[in-house]
C-alpha cells in the first residue's frame, strides 16, 4: 500500500517536473523601494516592467518563452536589498536581475552580484561608482548617471554665463557626488567659474521638510547660480518654500538636476514655477520616435500617469534583456552578460549603447526649461534641450572601472 | 542680523508645529501613561483628510476644521477597541499594539490616497509674503508662529481653569483616587486620546500647506516629538513647548553654525538633557 502511494507520488511529480520543463519561463528578478517614503517609485518600476513583460509575453516571449517577474523590496537599505537579490537568485532561480533605486544601496549590492554570476542591469541609481571603481562583468546600467546628468548640467551651466555657484542638494553621497562633478566639469569648461566653499553650500538631510533656513542661507549668500539635485518630496518642498520665500525672483539662476521628474511635476501642477532649468533621466516628450509614443500611449492607457523615468528604466531593461538573450541565443548567464556588452538597441528614450569596457548605456540626457501647455495639468519642458550621449559620457579612462 | 532675524522665525515656526505634535504625545503619556508610537500616523492622517476635506469644498478653513474631526474618530476607534484592552498589561504590549496602528494606518492611507505626493495649498489669505529685515517672508509662517502658541493657551486654560481639565490632572495624578472619588477613569482615558488624536491631526493639517503630503511622513516627525517630549519632560506640558522651541531654535541656527554637524543636534540635545536633568527640563524627580 504505502509502495504504491509513492509511485503514485513519483508519477504525479514526474507529471509535473516535464509540464513544468516543457513550459519553463525566463525569469526576471526586481528589485526596488516597494515600501517607506520613496514607495512610489518601486510602483513606477514595477508598472514600467509589468508593461514590457506583458507586450513580450503576449508577442511571443523571449526566444519562445514567457517571461515571468518576481518583484522584491529593497526598503532602500543595502542589506535588505542583498538578501532580497541573494532569495530571487539562489530561491526562485531568475536568470536576470533588474532595479535599484538607492545609489547607497547600489554601491554595496555590485561587489556581490560577481559571485552570484547573475547579469543585473541598474535602472535608477545614478551613482557612477557602479560602472567605475565597483564595476564588474554582471552588472550594466541602462538608466543616465550622474555623471552624464550633470556634465550637461555644467554645458547649461556654462551657457548662462553665471560664476559664483553654490549648491542645494540632500546629504549623502548623491548629493555631495553631484556638486563634485559639477565643480569638476565646469571649471574646465569656464575656467572662471567660482565655487562656494564647504560652509556656504547647503546640505540639508534627507529627513528635512522645512527648508527654510537653507532657503535663507542660499539666498543671502548671494550666488550668480545655485545648482540643485534635491529629488522626490524633498524637492517638492524645497520649491513651494522657495517661491514662496522669493527664490526664484532673485537674480541668479537655478538648475535642478532631477526637477523634470514626472511625479513631482505632477504633484506641483501650476504652483511649479514656469522658465526654470530641469533635467531629468527620461522626458515622455523629449523623443518623437514611433517607440517613444507608442510606450507613453499605451502607459497612460494602463496606468493613467505619464510614465517616469523609473518606469522607463525598467520597462527598457526588460527589452534590453530581450535583445541580450536574442543575441546569444540562450538565457545562460554568462552568455546573456557577454550579449549585453557592447548591444546596442532602441529604448523610448532613443538609441542607447552599453559600453563594453564600463558597462554605463551611452545615452542621451534631457534638459528643458519648464513652461505651461493647456493640454497638460502640470509643467512639461519647452524647449528641450537634448545632450547626445557620447557628448556628456565621460571618458573609460576617467570612469577608474577595470575589468 | 537679517539672518539672525529670518532663522529666528523659521526655527520657531518648526518648533510651533513641533511643539503641536509632542503636546498631543506627551498629554496622552501623562494621563494615559501610554507612550504612542502611532501619534505620528495621526497627524499624517490629519494632513490627509485636510487635503480630502479640501476636494470636497475647497476651503482651507473646512479643511483644518473637518479634516482634523474625522481623525478624531479613528483616533477613538482605536481608543475603544484596542488600547482599553491592554491598559492594565505591560508597557510592551502598548508599544507593540501602538506599532502596530501605525503600519496599519500607513498602509491604509497607501491604499486610499496611493504612495504618490500630494500638495495642500494655503489660504489665499495666508499666501502671502510680507517683507521682514529686507527679505520676503512667507505669511503662512506666520501664521504658524501665532497659532502654535493660541492652542497651546487655550489647552493650558482649559486644564487649569475648567473643571474637566482638573478632573484630568486629577486622573492623570492618582487615577485610583480619582475612580474612589467618582470620577468616570476610562471616560476620562477616552478623552484624553481624543484630545491627543485631535492635536496631532491639527498638526497635520497646518502642516499640509508647507510639506508634501506621503504616507510615511509621519515617521519622520514622530522622531523629533519624541525628543522633544523627553528634553522637555514627558507629560510635561510647558516642557514640550520650551523643548519644542529649543529644538526649532537649534535645527534652525545649525544650518547656519554647525554645517554637517546639523543632522546630530536633535540627538546632541537629547543626550546632553539626559545626562544633565535625566527627568528633562519640567518633570520633578519620581
Amino acid at each position: 500500500m504505502k509502495r504504491r502511494a509513492l509511485s503514485v507520488l513519483l508519477a504525479v511529480a514526474f507529471v509535473a517536473v516535464s509540464v513544468l520543463a516543457a513550459n519553463a519561463a525566463t525569469k526576471i528578478g526586481f528589485t526596488y523601494i516597494m515600501s517607506g517614503p520613496f514607495s512610489a517609485y518601486g510602483q513606477f518600476a514595477k508598472q514600467g516592467a509589468e508593461l514590457a513583460i506583458d507586450e513580450i509575453n503576449a508577442a511571443g516571449g523571449i526566444n519562445g518563452q514567457q517571461v515571468e517577474g518576481f518583484f522584491e523590496d529593497s526598503t532602500g537599505k543595502a542589506d535588505v536589498a542583498l538578501r532580497a537579490i541573494r532569495k530571487l537568485v539562489y530561491q526562485d532561480k531568475v536568470d536576470m536581475l533588474i532595479g535599484l533605486d538607492s545609489s547607497g544601496v547600489a554601491k554595496t549590492v555590485v561587489p556581490s552580484i560577481e559571485q552570484m554570476k547573475t547579469p543585473l542591469i541598474i535602472t535608477h541609481a545614478a551613482t557612477p561608482d557602479v560602472t567605475g571603481s565597483v564595476c564588474n562583468k554582471y552588472t550594466f546600467r541602462i538608466s543616465v548617471n550622474i555623471a552624464q546628468n550633470i556634465k550637461a548640467a555644467a554645458l547649461l551651466a556654462q551657457e548662462t554665463g553665471a560664476k559664483k555657484w553654490t549648491t542645494v542638494g540632500p546629504d549623502y553621497a548623491f548629493g555631495h557626488q553631484s556638486w563634485e562633478y559639477f565643480e569638476k566639469y565646469l571649471s574646465k569648461l569656464n575656467p572662471e567659474a567660482t565655487f562656494m566653499a564647504k560652509d556656504q553650500v547647503a546640505f540639508p538631510p534627507f529627513k528635512t521638510t522645512d527648508f527654510s533656513a537653507y532657503i535663507t542661507k542660499v539666498m543671502s549668500s548671494k550666488p550668480d547660480g545655485v545648482v540643485i539635485s534635491l529629488w522626490g518630496g524633498n524637492l517638492i518642498d524645497f520649491i513651494r518654500q522657495a517661491s514662496s520665500m522669493g527664490f526664484f525672483d532673485a537674480d541668479f539662476e537655478v538648475l535642478f538636476t532631477l526637477g523634470a521628474a514626472t511625479e513631482v511635476l505632477t504633484a506641483l501642477g501650476d504652483k511649479m514655477p514656469e522658465g526654470l532649468w530641469v533635467g531629468t533621466r527620461y522626458w515622455f516628450l523629449a523623443n518623437d520616435s514611433a517607440m517613444n509614443k507608442k510606450f507613453a500611449a499605451d502607459y497612460v492607457k494602463k496606468y493613467g500617469a505619464y510614465p517616469s523615468y523609473n518606469a522607463h528604466g525598467a520597462y527598457s531593461a526588460v527589452y534590453a534583456y530581450k535583445a541580450a538573450v536574442e543575441k546569444a541565443g540562450s538565457t545562460d548567464k554568462d552568455k546573456v552578460a557577454m550579449a549585453l556588452e557592447g548591444l546596442k538597441l532602441e529604448i523610448p528614450t532613443g538609441m542607447i549603447e552599453f559600453r563594453k569596457e564600463d558597462h554605463q548605456a551611452i545615452t542621451d540626457a534631457h534638459w528643458g526649461k519648464t513652461a505651461a501647455d493647456p493640454a497638460y495639468k502640470h509643467r512639461i519642458l519647452k524647449p528641450i534641450k537634448i545632450f547626445k550621449g557620447v557628448d556628456v559620457t565621460p571618458p573609460v579612462a576617467e570612469t577608474g572601472c577595470s575589468m | 542680523m537679517e539672518i539672525f532675524l529670518l532663522n529666528t522665525l523659521n526655527g520657531l515656526s518648526w518648533g510651533m508645529l513641533l511643539f503641536l505634535i509632542a503636546v498631543g504625545l506627551t498629554t496622552v503619556f501623562g494621563v494615559l501613561g501610554v507612550l504612542n508610537f502611532a501619534h505620528g500616523s495621526l497627524f499624517m492622517l490629519g494632513a490627509y483628510l485636510c487635503m480630502q476635506t479640501m476636494q470636497f469644498f475647497d476651503s482651507f478653513w473646512l479643511g483644518l476644521l473637518i479634516g482634523p474631526l474625522c481623525a478624531v474618530v479613528v483616533g477613538l476607534l482605536i481608543e475603544k477597541y484596542l488600547l482599553k484592552k491592554v491598559y492594565d498589561r505591560d508597557v510592551s504590549y502598548q508599544l507593540l499594539l501602538t506599532f502596530a496602528v501605525l503600519l496599519i494606518l500607513d498602509d491604509a492611507v497607501r491604499m486610499i490616497w496611493g504612495s504618490g505626493y500630494h500638495v495642500v495649498e494655503p489660504p489665499e489669505i495666508l499666501s502671502g509674503i510680507v517683507a521682514i529685515a529686507g527679505q520676503d517672508y512667507p505669511v503662512y509662517r506666520l501664521f504658524l508662529i501665532l497659532i502654535g502658541p493660541v492652542i497651546g493657551g487655550l489647552l493650558w486654560a482649559f486644564f487649569h481653569y475648567t473643571k474637566w481639565g482638573k478632573i484630568i490632572r486629577a486622573a492623570s495624578f492618582d487615577n485610583i483616587m480619582a475612580e474612589g472619588v467618582g470620577i468616570n477613569v476610562p471616560l476620562i482615558y477616552t478623552s484624553v486620546f481624543a484630545l491627543g488624536t485631535w492635536l496631532a491631526a491639527v498638526g497635520g493639517a497646518l502642516a499640509a500647506p508647507q510639506q508634501s503630503l506621503i504616507p510615511s511622513m509621519g515617521e519622520k516627525i514622530i522622531i523629533e516629538s519624541f525628543i522633544v517630549v523627553v528634553v522637555g519632560g514627558m507629560g510635561s506640558f510647558p516642557g514640550a513647548f520650551v523643548g519644542a522651541l529649543l529644538l526649532g531654535l537649534l535645527e534652525s541656527f545649525g544650518t547656519v553654525f554647525a554645517g554637517r554637524m546639523q543632522m546630530a543636534i536633535p540627538y546632541i540635545l537629547l543626550a546632553v538633557i539626559l545626562l544633565v536633568k535625566p527627568n528633562g527640563l519640567f518633570r520633578k524627580g519620581v
